[in-house]
C-alpha cells in the first residue's frame, strides 16, 4: 500500500485509521473532499480529521467501507451492527453521506 | 434484556456546541463566509474541508438552512459584481481572455463551494424547492456578468468581430472562442441562441450577401462555385472547432441561401460559363460541384434539370434538322449515339447517376429524334452499314454494345413501324447479296427487337432467315438428285416466302438460254416436291459470276447482277449492239437497264463495255461493245452491287405511302378490339384507347382514326347512336 493509495482518517480521540482511498470513496463526502478542484488542506496532506466522530464509530465505518466494496453486489452476507452503536452510526452515516 | 452484557447505555451529550447558543448560527456562518471569500481569492489551501462541511452540515441540521442559503447568494453576488467590474475594465483584446479566465475561476470556486455545501444541496434544497448550488452559481453568473449592460453587447460584438476577422483570412484564437461559446451554452440554450446565435446568423447572412454579390460580378460560374464551396467548407470547419453543433444546419442554410439560392438562375444562365457551356465542354468537375451545391437548396436540382433538358432539345433539334448532316445517314446516327454517350457520361460522372436526370435526358431525346421524319430510316441504314462492314472483325462484346446502343435509339422512335419497313428492306438486300458480316450479330439484333416489341414485330424477319436456310438445303438436295447438271452453270436459288420479304414488283427479264434450262429444271423439281405453290423469278435481285476473256487475253471473273449478266451474255453472239437491241432482247425495264449499263460502261475501273458516244448517260441511240482494252489489277472484279442507299425523294414518298396504307388495317383492328370489349364508347375515348394500344408501333393520327371509324360504320361493324352522335356501338 503506497502512500498514494491511502488516506488517514482521524477520530475525535485522535486515533488514526489508514485505509485505501478506494474504500474511503464509498463515502460521498470523503469522495467530494478528495476530488474537489480546490486545494483544501485534506488533499494536501492526505488526512481527514473528524472531531465529532468517536473512535468506535469510525472503526465501524471503516469496516463498513470494506464490507461495501466486497459485498455490495448483492451477496447475502450481513453487516452486523451492535444496537448501541446504531444511533451514532446513523448520524455519522448521514454526515458522511454513506 | 437479561442476557445482555452489563453495559450502561448512555446517551451522551453532544460533543459539539449546543443549540442554545443564539450566536451559533452567526458564528458558523461567518466561518463559511470567510471560507467563500478565500475560495474566490484562490486562497483555499489553508482551509479544512471537513471543518467547513461540518459547519454547513450543522447549520442545516439545526434549521438554519435558509440563513445559509441567503448568505450564500449574497456573498456570491457581491463577488460576482467585483468580477464584473474587473472584466469591464479590460480593454480591447484582453477582454475576452479576462472573461474566460474569470469564468474558469468561477467554475472552480463553484464546485468547491458545492462540495462543502453538499449536505444543504441534498436536504434543504429539495424541501424548500430552491435552486441547487451549481445552477445557482450559473444563474448568478449569468445575471451579473452576461446580462450586465456593459458586458453583454461588448461580448457579442467582440465575438462577431473575431468571426468576421477569421472570415477575411486572419487567424484567431480558436480555443478561446470555444471556451466562451461553451460558457454561453452552459448558461442555457436560450442564452446561446439570443445572445449569440441569432445575431451571428444575421451578420453572417449580411456578410455572405455582400460577398456573393461581389463574386458574381467578377467571377465566372465555375470559379464562383468553387468559392461558394470553399466558404461552405470553412463554415463547417468553424462549426467543428468552436461553434455548437446545433447551429450547423442554421449556418449552412444561411450560406446556401445567400450564396447559392439567391443567384441560382443567374449562375445557370451565365454567358460562356454557365450550365450550357459546361455541358458542351464536358466540364465534369464543375458540373459535379454545381450538382452537389444545388442539391442543398430547394428546387436547385430542378432548375438544373430544366435548363439541361431545354439545352439538349435545342442542340438535338439543330442536329436533326441540319441539312448537312442529313446527307450521310450513318454519320447522322453516329452523332446521335455520340450525343447520348456524352450525356450518359455527364450524368454518371457529374450528376451522381441521378434517375431524374436520366429521365429528363430520355424525354428530351425522344422529343427531338422524332422531329425528323427520316430518323427511322437512318437508324436502319446505320445498322445496315454496321452489319455489312462496320463490325467486321469486332469481338462479340463490342458488337453487343453497339447493338444495345442502337436499341436505345430505337426505343425513342415514335414511328416504329416505319423502322420495321426499312429494316426489312435492308435486311433482304443484305441476306440476298450475302453481305452480312456476322450471322450471330443479325440474330442478336432480332432477339433484342423481339424483346422490345413482341413476337409480331420480328416474326417476318425470322421468316427471312428461315427461308435462307431452307433454300440452302433445297439446293443441296436438288443437285444431289440431278447430278448431270454438275457440268452446267452452277445455279443457287433462294426461295423466298412472299409474306416475309418486302414486296417486289413483278419484273420481266429474258435469261440467256444456258440459264433458262437450268432454271426450268429447278422449277420442275421444286413444284414436284411442294405442291400447291407458285414460283416467280425475281431477276432484279440476283447476282452472277462470269468468267470473261478480253481482247488481249486477260482473264477476269466478273461479279455482276443478273441483269448485267443477261446483257453481257448477249455479246457472246454479237460484237456491237445498240441500246434498243439490248432492250428488246432482254426485256429489262428501261430505268433498270440504263442503270446497269451505266455501271458497266461509264464507271472507271469497271468499264467492261464501251459506249459510243462517250457520254455519261445512256441515250436511246447509243451503241455498246466490249472493251477489249479492259484492265484491272484484280482477277475478280465486282461490278454494280445492289447496295442499300438512302432513298431518293420518289422512293421515300412511296415507302411512306405504303406505311400509311399498312397502318389503316392496324387502326381498324384496334378499334374493333376495343369496341368488342366495351360494347359502346364515345368518340374521344375511342381515340385515346386506340392511340394507347398502337403507341408501341406508331403515333396514331386522330383524323385517320376518325376515317377508319367511318369506314367501319359503312361496313356494318359499328353503328352510331341515334341520339348522341358521338357515341358508337359495336355490331356483332
Amino acid at each position: 500500500m503506497t502512500k498514494e493509495d491511502t488516506v488517514k482518517l482521524i477520530s475525535a480521540e485522535g486515533f488514526e485509521f489508514v485505509i485505501d482511498k478506494e474504500a474511503a470513496m464509498v463515502s460521498q463526502t470523503i469522495h467530494n473532499m478528495l476530488t474537489s478542484p480546490g486545494s483544501f488542506a485534506e488533499t494536501e496532506h492526505g488526512e481527514v480529521t473528524f472531531p465529532e466522530i468517536s473512535t468506535t464509530i469510525l472503526e465501524k465505518i471503516c469496516q463498513y467501507f470494506y464490507w461495501h466494496l466486497q459485498f455490495a453486489s448483492g451477496k447475502e452476507t450481513e453487516f452486523t451492527i451492535e444496537p448501541e452503536l446504531t444511533l451514532e452510526l446513523m448520524m455519522a452515516a448521514n454526515y458522511l453521506h454513506t | 434484556m437479561s442476557n445482555q452484557k452489563k453495559r450502561n447505555i448512555q446517551i451522551e451529550a453532544f460533543k459539539h456546541k449546543v443549540l442554545g447558543d443564539p450566536k451559533y448560527a452567526d458564528k458558523t456562518w461567518k466561518i463559511l463566509e470567510h471560507a467563500i471569500h478565500e475560495i474566490y481569492n484562490h486562497n483555499a489551501s489553508g482551509l479544512s474541508f471537513e471543518e467547513l462541511y461540518r459547519n454547513a452540515y450543522n447549520m442545516v441540521l439545526h434549521k438554519f438552512g435558509e440563513k445559509l442559503y441567503t448568505g450564500l447568494v449574497t456573498t456570491m453576488t457581491s463577488h460576482l459584481k467585483e468580477i464584473s467590474k474587473s472584466i469591464e475594465a479590460a480593454q480591447g483584446g484582453p477582454f475576452l481572455e479576462e472573461l474566460n479566465r474569470k469564468w474558469n475561476d468561477q467554475n472552480k470556486a463553484l464546485q468547491m463551494i458545492r462540495d462543502i455545501l453538499m449536505y444543504m444541496d441534498r436536504t434543504y434544497i429539495p424541501s424548500s424547492r430552491k435552486t441547487p448550488v451549481h445552477e445557482l452559481g450559473l444563474n448568478l453568473w449569468r445575471d451579473n456578468i452576461i446580462h450586465s449592460n456593459k458586458i453583454q453587447t461588448r461580448l457579442l460584438n467582440t465575438l462577431l468581430e473575431l468571426v468576421h476577422r477569421e472570415r477575411t483570412g486572419e487567424v484567431i484564437d480558436r480555443g478561446l472562442m470555444r471556451n466562451i461559446i461553451k460558457m454561453l451554452m452552459d448558461l442555457g440554450a436560450s442564452i446561446y441562441e439570443e445572445g449569440f446565435e441569432i445575431p451571428f446568423l444575421e451578420v453572417s447572412a449580411d456578410f455572405y450577401r455582400v460577398e456573393s454579390q461581389e463574386f458574381i460580378e467578377c467571377c465566372d460560374c465555375g470559379n464562383y462555385l468553387k468559392k461558394a464551396e470553399r466558404r461552405l467548407n470553412e463554415e463547417m470547419d468553424r462549426l467543428g472547432h468552436y461553434l455548437d453543433a446545433r447551429s450547423e444546419k442554421k449556418i449552412t442554410n444561411v450560406v446556401e441561401k445567400e450564396m447559392i439560392e439567391n443567384h441560382m438562375l443567374r449562375l445557370i444562365h451565365m454567358e460562356n460559363s454557365g450550365l450550357a457551356s459546361m455541358l458542351l465542354d464536358d466540364k465534369y468537375e464543375d458540373l459535379r460541384r454545381m450538382y452537389t451545391l444545388f442539391r442543398r437548396v430547394p428546387d436547385g436540382l430542378q432548375k438544373i434539370r430544366e435548363v439541361m433538358t431545354s439545352h439538349i432539345r435545342d442542340t438535338g433539334k439543330q442536329l436533326v434538322t441540319d441539312p448537312e448532316r442529313l446527307k450521310d445517314p450513318v454519320e447522322f446516327v453516329q452523332r446521335l449515339l455520340d450525343k447520348k454517350d456524352k450525356y450518359d457520361n455527364i450524368i454518371n460522372l457529374a450528376f451522381n447517376n441521378d434517375k431524374t436526370f436520366q429521365n429528363a435526358l430520355n424525354s428530351s431525346f425522344e422529343c427531338f429524334i422524332n422531329l425528323n421524319p427520316r430518323s427511322p430510316e437512318f437508324i436502319s441504314l446505320f445498322v445496315d452499314d454496321k452489319l455489312r462492314k462496320g463490325l467486321k472483325g469486332a469481338i462479340e462484346e463490342d458488337v453487343e454494345i453497339i447493338l444495345d446502343k442502337v436499341m436505345m435509339l430505337f426505343r425513342y422512335l415514335q414511328e416504329k413501324d416505319v423502322f420495321e419497313k426499312y429494316y426489312k428492306q435492308h435486311l433482304a438486300k443484305r441476306l440476298l447479296s450475302g453481305k452480312t458480316v456476322s450471322d450471330d450479330a443479325e440474330r442478336s439484333l432480332i432477339v433484342k427487337l423481339k424483346t422490345e416489341c413482341g413476337y409480331q414485330f420480328t416474326s417476318k424477319l425470322e421468316g427471312m432467315f428461315t427461308d435462307m436456310k431452307t433454300s440452302q438445303d433445297t439446293m443441296q438436295v436438288f443437285y444431289a438428285s440431278n447430278p448431270e447438271l454438275g457440268d452446267g452453270p452452277a445455279l443457287t436459288v433462294q426461295v423466298l416466302t412472299t409474306g416475309s420479304w418486302p414486296t417486289q414488283p413483278n419484273v420481266t427479264c429474258n435469261l440467256p438460254a444456258e440459264m433458262s434450262t437450268v432454271c426450268e429444271k429447278f422449277r420442275a423439281y421444286y413444284l414436284g416436291t411442294h405442291t400447291g405453290r407458285r414460283l416467280s423469278w425475281q431477276t432484279n435481285m440476283g447476282t452472277a459470276d462470269i468468267k470473261a476473256v478480253f481482247g488481249k487475253g486477260q482473264k477476269h471473273e466478273l461479279n455482276v447482277s443478273t441483269y448485267q449478266m443477261c446483257v453481257l451474255m448477249l455479246f457472246n453472239n454479237a460484237s456491237r449492239l445498240t441500246y434498243k437491241e439490248i432492250e428488246q432482247a432482254t426485256e429489262i425495264p428501261a430505268s433498270d437497264l440504263k442503270r446497269c449499263l451505266q455501271s458497266m460502261a461509264c464507271v472507271k475501273g469497271k468499264n467492261v463495255l464501251r459506249k459510243d458516244p462517250m457520254s455519261k448517260d445512256i441515250g436511246e441511240d447509243d451503241t455498246l461493245f466490249v472493251n477489249d482494252k479492259f484492265t484491272s489489277k484484280f482477277y475478280k472484279v465486282k461490278i454494280g452491287t445492289v447496295v442499300a442507299q438512302k432513298e431518293s425523294e420518289p422512293e421515300k414518298q412511296e415507302t411512306r405511302q405504303r406505311v400509311e396504307e399498312d397502318r389503316k388495317p392496324q387502326i381498324e383492328a384496334a378499334i374493333v378490339r376495343i369496341m368488342k370489349s366495351r360494347k359502346q364508347l364515345d368518340h374521344n375515348n375511342i381515340i385515346t384507347e386506340v392511340t394507347k394500344q398502337l403507341q408501341s408501333r406508331f403515333l396514331a393520327n386522330p383524323t385517320e382514326i376518325k376515317k377508319r371509324i367511318e369506314s367501319l360504320i359503312e361496313r356494318d361493324f359499328l353503328e352510331r347512336d341515334n341520339i348522341d352522335r358521338k357515341l358508337y356501338r359495336y355490331l356483332a
